[in-house]
């Protein structure tokens, strides 16, 4: 919960794990396995470790079945776990020598979990017989699984930021088609804000997760939070106070945003109180179970001179030390889950295969086709070991500056400051 | 068995040594279950962790753990985030301990005075907030608490007021004890009754003869054969209100502005979300070193003179 609106590295609508989903989780797998047994052959159990505990993890669970049944001498079990813990427990796992074979990571996590030397790399496997082709990645997102030259990762999917608009709000006000840049986002913005005598009872936009929102705006500004080689940190560049600044007009100047409150500001967009929201891809099932909201999507305004994006991939791992017949197994299992990634996208996530974004049955998936042309420019969080803490001093000068508690030049200085101290902390240690 | 031991060995009036040793020794074999448990999963752990404290451990890094004294525990009274915490966790005891005393007892009276037959409703009804999770309990409050949103603010709107429940630095902390005292108190209202219920009725009845008055008599009866009670409910709230998290990461996730990040999320954010294990483990023994502090104080202060 608390990472959740805090932290954009994960995703939000995943509230806890109920306990029959996860025991149904368990259970299934298991309950293929006696039937798989009757080829008399030795079969591999490979454990698979996630964190979707929302209708994610149900079609997850319904992928890995049909793997579990093509597969007789793999037996894949799936735990699912809150992301908000799960991260704790796959860290004391894998310390311990006890991680799961095959497991979820964050593209941002990547880093992290690599240096402490828990993954596989997968080059050898990409580019080996039952390979996959690494064309079929964007570059942008394919880097993002690379560290120090080696690939650790498959990404699955690349959750990105899009604009949820409510369609009926548009009609009332005349506005024919979403805005895509910043005149148009404004206007269209003032005309969605209705201020009666009582107070505001309609915003034209809600600043629901303070990071991934601003971080989008700074980065279409050009903003740098690192220099190259991360040894210092630059967040209060002038182009991120700008870009700050912009977000805080759009409460204090214009009015056309309440002043931040918690992750519970969706659920204004959800009553059909806000008229515009930028929200990740993983909240369209949670819209989906609105039928009376009608709502679009579309690509996130380009507000500054470039275009840019929050977002960031589930990305399929391996657990450092497998060989033989084991790693045989997880490697094919993470193919095939690669392979299958538009029954996954079909859940309400946009798959990282180019091949895939190609097929007649995605282009049938407006929200996700509409959110994936924003793909060629996606940015992701900055790379860093102590990425928490980083985010947590982003988030705090975000909110600082929202509230209007600081400036957003005050703020970022504070952050900025902050975060050196944590280089220096760090350099100390290596 | 150690009951019958020692009615045997009373109506002599002589008690022989052996019968005492064998007493204490059949004593500490009962108790020896829950010491094995108590040994290993509580004291063990404190004493790793204070050794933790000694050492920089990041578990991320695959530098090994190094010995920096008390480095983690200079880091700590050094840091802003640590007071800030410590400031939050503070503020929150000071609110909730007495207020939740206060309330649990007048409630506690209230319902003894209602016929003994209705009594276990009236406690099963107030204590039944306390066997929700913190979860569910923190979920729906921080609806309620919405300000654009939220059940409070719309019965409000009618009277044109509008609480900034959690969106405003000062009120965030009110809004979390607010949440404390409908989720806690029923705890205290039980053992509040209890201690009530013990005290002999005659008491209060010579009182009335002699003329007392209700508040009289709850002041100079009541309120003095209840010490005992107090001590222990003001103890054991003081101890559990210095561990709150639950609530401040259910309702406002330390927010706005980390103005509700209390220590132990600091310290579990420290521990699970930056790997940090000495620093975490060092700012978990200040944390118990205050609550030895204070609880030792209390029992000092509130025991019988």
């Amino acid at each position: 919960m608390r990472s959740a609106a805090r932290h954009p590295g994960r995703e939000r609508g995943e509230m806890s794990v109920s306990r029959r989903a996860f025991l149904t989780g368990l259970a299934l797998p298991a309950l293929l396995a006696p039937g798989c047994r009757r080829s008399g052959s030795r079969q591999t159990t490979l454990r698979f470790w996630n964190g979707f505990t929302g209708p994610d993890g149900i079609t997850m669970l319904r992928i890995v079945r049909r793997f579990n049944a093509q597969n007789p001498d793999v037996n894949v079990l799936v735990q699912r776990t809150d992301w908000a813990t799960y991260y704790n427990k796959l860290f004391v796992a894998g310390l311990f020598g006890r991680a799961p074979e095959v497991f979820v990571l964050h593209a941002s996590n990547i880093l992290r979990f690599a240096r402490a030397r828990f993954l596989h790399p997968v080059d050898d496997l990409i580019s080996g017989p039952d390979g996959l082709d690494s064309h079929d990645f964007d570059a942008n997102v394919w880097q993002e699984v690379e560290v120090d030259g080696r690939h650790y990762g498959v990404p699955l999917d690349v959750h990105i930021l899009g604009m949820y608009f409510n369609r009926q709000l548009f009609r009332q006000a005349g506005i024919q088609s979403p805005p895509a840049e910043r005149a148009g986002f404004l206007e269209a913005l003032r005309r969605l804000t209705r201020h009666p005598a009582g107070g505001p009872d309609q915003w034209g936009f809600v600043f629901t997760n303070l990071s991934s929102n601003v971080y989008t705006v700074m980065r279409q500004y050009g903003g740098a939070f690192f220099t190259e080689d991360f040894g210092r940190c630059v967040m209060n560049d002038a182009r991120n106070v700008a870009a700050l600044q912009f977000c805080v007009d759009l409460i204090r100047r214009e009015r056309v945003a309440p002043p931040p409150e918690s992750f519970d500001a969706w659920v204004g967009f959800l009553q059909g109180k806000v008229a515009t929201a930028f929200e990740g891809i993983y909240m369209l099932a949670d819209l989906q179970k609105q039928t009376e909201l009608d709502f679009g999507g579309a690509p996130v305004p380009q507000i500054g001179p470039e275009p840019a994006v929050w977002a960031n991939s589930h990305t399929l791992c391996l657990r450092a030390g497998m060989s033989g017949a084991e790693l045989q197994a997880a490697w094919r299992f993470v193919r095939y889950l690669s392979n299958n990634s538009l029954d996954w996208a079909a859940g309400g996530q946009i798959p990282v295969r180019k091949s895939l974004r190609q097929t007649a049955r995605f282009h049938a998936m407006p929200i996700q086709s509409a959110f994936a042309r924003q793909i060629p420019y996606v940015s992701y969080l900055p790379r860093v070991t102590f990425t928490f803490e980083f985010q947590d001093e982003l988030n705090t000068a975000i909110e600082k500056a929202l509230r209007g508690s600081a400036s957003p030049q005050q703020a970022l200085d504070t952050a900025t400051a902050n975060v050196n101290a944590v280089i220096a902390r760090e350099s100390k240690s290596v | 068995m150690g009951v019958a031991t020692e009615s045997a060995a009373e109506p002599g009036g002589t008690r022989s040594l052996a019968p005492a040793r064998g007493r204490a020794l059949s004593g500490y074999l009962y108790l020896l279950p829950y010491l094995i448990l108590f040994g290993v999963f509580l004291v063990l752990p404190l004493l790793y962790g204070l050794g933790l404290s000694l050492f920089r451990w990041d578990m991320l890094s695959t530098v090994p753990a190094r010995f920096i004294g008390t480095g983690n525990y200079s880091e700590a009274l050094g840091s802003a985030y640590f007071w800030k915490a410590l400031g939050a966790t503070f503020r929150f005891v000071v609110m909730a301990v007495p207020l939740t005393i206060l309330l649990g007892l007048l409630i506690a009276v209230g319902i003894e005075a209602v016929p003994v037959r209705r009594q276990a409703l009236y406690r099963a009804a107030y204590f039944l907030p306390t066997l929700i999770t913190v979860t569910v309990a923190g979920l729906l409050w921080r609806w309620f608490f919405n300000s654009e949103f939220g059940l409070f603010n719309a019965l409000l709107a009618p009277l044109g007021i509008k609480v900034p429940w959690l969106t405003d630095t000062a009120w965030a902390m009110r809004s979390v004890v607010i949440m404390t005292l409908w989720w806690t108190v029923g705890g205290p209202v039980v053992i509040f009754l209890a201690g009530l219920q013990q005290i002999p009725s005659h008491y209060h009845e010579a009182a009335a003869l002699d003329g007392a008055n209700g508040w009289q008599r709850f002041r100079h009866i009541t309120l003095p054969l209840l010490r005992p009670v107090m001590v222990f409910v003001v103890i054991m709230n003081v101890i559990g209100a210095f561990q709150v998290f639950g609530q401040t990461f259910m309702i406002t996730q330390g927010g706005p502005e980390l103005s509700t990040r209390v220590l132990v999320q600091y310290i579990y954010e420290t521990a699970f979300n930056n790997y940090r294990m000495g620093y975490a483990a060092a700012m978990s023994w200040l944390l118990f070193a205050l609550i030895a502090g204070f609880s030792l104080a209390q029992v000092r202060l509130l025991r019988e003179r």
